[in-house]
C-alpha cells in the first residue's frame, strides 16, 4: 500500500511545492519579518517532498521507502534544472541512511528526527550543488549558502515535526487497515 | 520484498542509484523527452491550478497589507467629494436664484411701465395664523405701505407693514386679504379673499355671470389697491346656488407660498386711499 500511496501524495506535494509553498513562506516571511530579520530578502524553501520522503521511510521498510525516493526525485527533478533522476539518487542516499540510523533506535525523538532532518537537508543541498556544477552552472557557495540554505535548514526543521506525525498516523491507519500485518520494518527483520 | 542483511541493503542502493544514473543519461541525451511530456501533463495542470489558487492568495495578502493605506486612501476621498458636495450644492443655489432672476426679469421687462425693487423673503410670520412674509426692503429702498408684491407667476399680496430695512407682507391667502378681481375671458367681477386652507375664493360674483373650470383670474384695479391685470390664479371649481345672491369659485394661485423666496414690490404704484371720500360724505 504504502509504494502507491507514494506517487498520489507526491504528486501533491510536488504541485505545492512549485506553486502555493513559495508564496506561503515568503507570506510567513513578511509576517516574521520584523522578529527575524535575517529572513527577509533570502530565498529559502521548504522541501516538502524531501522531508515526506525522509519521514516515510524512516519507519517504513528500505524497499517502500527507495520507491518513494525514486518517485520523489522524478517529480521534483520535472520542475528543476536537474535531468530526471538525479535528485532520485540525492533522495536514496537519504532514505538509505535515515533508514539505517532508524533501525538503530527503538524510539524516535525529537532531537533525533530533527537531526536526521538537518543532515537531510544538507546533504540533499549539497548534492545539487554538486550536480549544478557539474552540469557547468556555478553558484557562489557562501551566497547559496546565506541566502538558500540557512533559511531552508530552518523550514525544514520547523516543518518535519508536523509531516512526521502526519505520516505516521497515515502509516499506522494503512497497517490496521490490514489486519493481523505485522509493521512493514518488522516484516523486513524476520 | 525482504532485506536481509547489510550487503542486499546496500546492493540494492547500488542497484538503484545505477537506475538512477542511467535515468539521468537518458533525460541528457533528451531520449526521455516523451515520457516527460506524459508526466508532465497532469502535474503541469495541478501546479497551474494551485498556482491560480495562490495568486488570488497573494492578492488577498497584498489587499490585506494595503488595507490603513486603502483606508487613508478612502477618507481623503471622502473629504474630497464632501467638498465637491458641498460646491455642487452652491453652484445649484446659484443656478437656482439666476433662473429665479432671469423669469423676474422677463417679467418687469414685459411690463415697462411698472418700477420693481426685487427683494428677499426673509421669513415668515410666527403666529402660523396670519398669513405673512417678511422681506428685505423697508422704506430705506422706497418701500410703502399698501405696495404690491408679485412674482413672474402672479400676486404675491401687499405690504402690511414697514419699517427702514423690512417689510410685511400680507399675502392674497391670508383671510383678511382682498382682492378686486375679474375673470380674464368673462370680464366678470369678483373679489379674491384668503382662506384657512390656503386656497383663494373668488366671491361677489353676479349670479348672471358664467364662470367656468380654467378661467383665469387678474387683478381689476378697482379701489386702488392694485395695478390691474396681474395674474391671481385659475379657477378650479365652481359654487352656484341659486338662493344666494353671488356665486363663488375655488381659485388656485400658481405661485407656491411655501417656498417663496424673490419677490418683486412694485413702487411705482401708490394705492388710492379711499377714506378721503368717506371722511368728505360723513361731512
Amino acid at each position: 500500500m504504502g509504494p502507491y500511496l507514494s506517487l498520489p501524495v507526491l504528486v501533491l506535494a510536488t504541485a505545492l511545492s512549485a506553486s502555493i509553498l513559495p508564496q506561503l513562506v515568503r507570506f510567513g516571511v513578511g509576517l516574521l519579518g520584523n522578529i527575524t530579520p535575517v529572513l527577509n530578502n533570502t530565498h529559502g524553501q521548504f522541501s516538502l517532498v524531501m522531508l515526506l520522503v525522509l519521514a516515510w521511510s524512516i519507519r517504513a521498510d528500505l524497499a517502500s521507502g527507495f520507491v518513494w525516493a525514486l518517485v520523489g526525485g522524478v517529480l521534483l527533478d520535472h520542475f528543476s534544472t536537474l535531468p530526471i533522476g538525479a535528485s532520485s539518487a540525492a533522495l536514496l542516499i537519504i532514505v538509505y541512511a535515515a533508514n539505517g540510523a532508524a533501525r538503530q533506535l527503538y524510539r524516535m525523538r525529537v532531537l533525533t528526527l530533527l537531526a536526521m532532518t538537518f543532515f537531510a537537508t544538507l546533504c540533499f543541498h549539497a548534492y545539487t550543488y554538486c550536480a549544478l556544477l557539474l552540469l557547468g552552472l556555478s553558484y557562489d557557495i557562501l551566497l547559496a549558502v546565506r541566502l538558500m540554505l540557512i533559511p531552508t535548514l530552518l523550514y525544514n526543521l520547523v516543518g518535519m515535526l508536523p509531516i512526521y506525525a502526519l505520516v505516521r498516523l497515515a502509516q499506522r491507519r494503512i497497517r490496521s487497515s490490514t489486519p493481523g500485518a505485522p509493521l512493514e520494518r518488522d516484516a523486513e527483520a524476520t | 520484498m525482504r532485506l536481509n542483511g547489510r550487503a542486499n541493503r546496500l546492493t540494492l542502493l547500488i542497484m538503484m542509484l545505477s537506475f538512477c544514473g542511467l535515468l539521468a543519461a537518458l533525460a541528457l541525451a533528451g531520449i526521455l523527452g516523451p515520457v516527460e511530456a506524459v508526466v508532465a501533463a497532469p502535474l503541469n495542470s495541478l501546479s497551474g491550478a494551485f498556482t491560480r489558487l495562490s495568486v488570488s492568495f497573494n492578492q488577498a495578502v497584498d489587499e490585506l497589507n494595503n488595507l490603513g493605506q486603502l483606508r487613508e486612501r478612502i477618507a481623503e476621498l471622502e473629504e474630497q467629494l464632501a467638498r465637491g458636495q458641498i460646491e455642487l450644492l452652491q453652484l445649484r443655489e446659484a443656478a437656482s436664484d439666476y433662473n429665479r432672476l432671469v423669469n423676474l426679469l422677463a417679467y418687469t421687462s414685459a411690463l415697462e411701465n411698472q418700477e420693481f425693487l426685487t427683494a428677499d423673503v426673509i421669513g415668515v410670520d410666527q403666529t402660523g395664523i396670519v398669513r405673512n412674509v417678511i422681506i428685505n426692503r423697508g422704506t430705506r429702498d422706497g418701500v410703502a405701505l399698501g405696495m404690491p408684491v408679485t412674482t413672474d407667476l402672479g400676486l404675491v399680496g401687499r405690504i402690511s407693514d414697514v419699517s427702514a430695512n423690512a417689510s410685511q407682507v400680507q399675502l392674497i391667502t391670508d383671510e383678511n386679504s382682498a382682492v378686486s378681481s375679474r375673470l380674464q375671458e368673462t370680464r366678470a367681477e369678483g373679489s379674491i379673499v384668503g382662506q384657512a386652507s390656503g386656497v383663494l375664493r373668488l366671491t361677489f360674483v353676479d349670479l348672471d355671470e358664467e364662470i367656468l373650470q380654467g378661467d383665469l383670474v387678474i387683478t381689476s384695479g378697482l379701489g386702488g389697491n392694485f395695478p390691474p391685470d396681474i395674474m391671481v390664479g385659475q379657477v378650479t371649481s365652481v359654487r352656484q346656488f341659486e338662493f344666494e345672491l353671488f356665486q363663488e369659485a375655488q381659485v388656485r394661485s400658481l405661485i407656491d407660498f411655501q417656498t417663496l423666496e424673490l419677490v418683486l414690490v412694485i413702487t411705482s404704484f401708490q394705492p388710492i386711499d379711499l377714506s378721503v371720500f368717506d371722511q368728505q360724505e360723513a361731512g
